[in-house]
């Protein structure tokens, strides 16, 4: 339904705030005002893809829930998607039932991650989906929407509720949404879904499970060693540092990505070097009680734990040095952002044990002929 | 006047089958074999171990076996689980001081409940509501477990053993055997 500008909407105010204090009441929400969903609204969502609307799209067994193509459409209508939207959202969902993480538990952790998707392929273009500035930020319909729609699924179809299911201790912001679209346009590389086989023509949703997205002041870099030493060196923070290894999706802006390939560094060239520099010395990890791994759970804890037990760096050649990354394609490497400045990003992907040499998992959109 | 059309229910979670049966409780613990569930993390092993030592010598269990699970995040897997209910008489499984494992500890005791299995599953007490709210996604709404006092990661041995004191009465109750 195309809205008409021209003419002021009056309406039933009371009636309207009726409903949505409803969903409220229902806490069908994530806190935020939903869009009514009724049965001839979800009709518009199930016509844009050929799908069964009992076709189950992602099952958490333990939770005793699965959510359905038609549970997925209610809550993107819910979420403001526009019915065009929803061939994304059931790629999403596709690309999270394939990830590790979600169906063991991860979204009713107190580690408090959040999917986070990125969109290749023409339909950013065709459904408006930001790649440019303040990708991270508000003001995009298809990227708030999008994400939330997910977030919804998890609350209404999970019963991922705060403070229930969910024990997120602090949770992240990306919680609400985290829905980018690699600026293709202007990156120096191949777009990312073609490093998987896709045609760059293809659409493509890649999920990852991510805890924050660290931003890397880079304005004046002007060696690609600087850049990356400076990447490599956000990557290997102590503070986030929960198993023995982590993962990173490098975001990079035009500028940044530029500085790289203009010196003849492929995506890998940089993944290689970032994977060599994403070390700690040992001496530093036990500053801050990180030496030593817990025995089952390979959590990094203080060598003096009760559970402790020595890293795996604790018998390679060189137990002084201690690589964070376990394999170079830990780190993946988008483009997106402005460009208008040296400010890239570093978002931290969780990474279990033991680690995944792919950190994230991805689904061809499709819509309905 | 359009048509009035009525709001969909977003979360497909029509009221599901409620079991909330327990299982046959024993008359005193004298003589039984105690199974320790472990959840692998930090703590657990040694809590379980205190708890299994006080049982013996206060309430004269024959003996307790450890079992470990694979992953603290998701309930104990099935072949797990028919070994367990095969070897011992009851259940003591712990911890669940975590998002994750403190449902799955829950859902664990609802599990062995069902075959039979008295069980005690011991969360920390930061995590009572996720426990709750994993009782009735299993359909078994007020499923009695307990809880040591949270933090259990960061603690030291004399403080784990401190933990398993305090929690042994409770353990003790929900087996259904008096103190």
């Amino acid at each position: 339904m195309g809205a008409d500008i021209a003419t002021v909407p009056e309406v039933d105010e009371s009636r309207l705030r009726e409903v949505l204090e409803y969903y409220w009441a229902k806490d069908w929400t994530d806190g935020l005002p939903v869009v009514p969903v009724t049965a001839s609204y979800l009709e518009e969502f199930l016509a844009t893809v050929a799908r069964d609307p009992e076709e189950v799209l992602f099952t958490i067994h333990h939770l005793n829930r699965s959510l359905t193509v038609r549970l997925a459409a209610i809550n993107a209508a819910l979420a403001g998607c526009k019915p065009e939207y929803f061939p994304v959202v059931v790629a999403a969902w596709e690309a999270i039932a394939k990830e590790p993480h979600p169906a063991r538990g991860i979204w009713q952790s107190t580690t408090g991650t959040a999917p986070f998707l990125v969109v290749n392929g023409p339909i950013r273009e065709r459904l408006g989906i930001n790649s440019q500035g303040n990708i991270f930020g508000a003001g995009f319909r298809a990227n708030a929407t999008i994400g939330r729609a997910i977030r919804l699924g998890c609350i209404n179809v999970f019963g991922l509720q705060a403070h229930k299911l969910d024990q997120a201790t602090q949770g992240t912001p990306a919680k609400y949404s985290a829905v980018i679209g690699e600026n293709e346009e202007q990156s120096p590389w191949p777009p990312l879904h073609t490093e998987y086989g896709f045609d760059a023509a293809d659409d493509v949703v890649t999920a990852y499970v991510i805890r924050s997205v660290v931003h890397i002041e880079a304005r004046h870099a002007m060696t690609p060693q600087q850049l990356a030493l400076d990447l490599a060196d956000t990557i290997r923070r102590t503070g986030s540092l929960i198993h023995e290894y982590t993962s990173a999706l490098l975001v990079l802006v035009p500028e940044h990505a530029a500085l790289f390939a203009e010196a003849g560094w492929s995506k890998d060239d940089l993944r290689e070097f970032v994977f060599r520099h994403a070390t700690r010395r040992r001496e530093e990890l036990e500053a801050v009680g990180k030496d030593a791994v817990s025995h089952k759970t390979r959590w990094r804890l203080p060598k003096d734990h009760p559970d402790s037990m020595p890293d795996s760096a604790s018998s390679s050649a060189d137990p002084a040095t201690v690589h964070v990354l376990s394999h170079p394609t830990s780190v993946q490497i988008v483009v997106a952002g402005a460009n208008n400045a040296g400010v890239s990003a570093v978002v931290e992907v969780f990474t279990l044990n033991p680690p995944r040499p792919l950190p994230f998992s991805y689904s061809r959109i499709q819509a309905s002929a | 006047m359009a048509a009035l059309e009525a709001l969909l229910d977003p979360t497909g979670s029509e009221n599901g089958a409620q079991d909330s049966t327990l299982s046959p409780r024993p008359a005193s613990l004298r003589g039984l074999t105690v199974g320790l569930l472990d959840n692998t993390k930090p703590n657990a092993t040694l809590l379980l171990e205190e708890i299994g030592r006080e049982l013996a010598e206060r309430y004269g269990i024959a003996a307790t076996r450890l079992y470990t699970k694979d992953y603290f995040g998701t309930p104990v897997k099935p072949e797990l689980l028919e070994q367990i209910v095969d070897e011992v008489d009851v259940v003591v499984t712990a911890v669940g001081d975590c998002g994750s494992c403190s449902a799955a500890t829950v859902a664990d005791g609802i599990l062995f409940e069902r075959r039979g299995i008295p069980a005690a599953a011991i969360t920390s007490d930061s995590f009572l509501p996720s426990g709750r709210a994993m009782a009735k996604v299993q359909g078994f709404p007020g499923f009695d477990f307990t809880a040591v006092q949270h933090p259990m990661a960061s603690l030291d041995a004399a403080e784990v053993r401190e933990r398993a004191l305090a929690v042994l009465p409770e353990i003790v109750r929900i087996l259904g055997v008096e103190s």
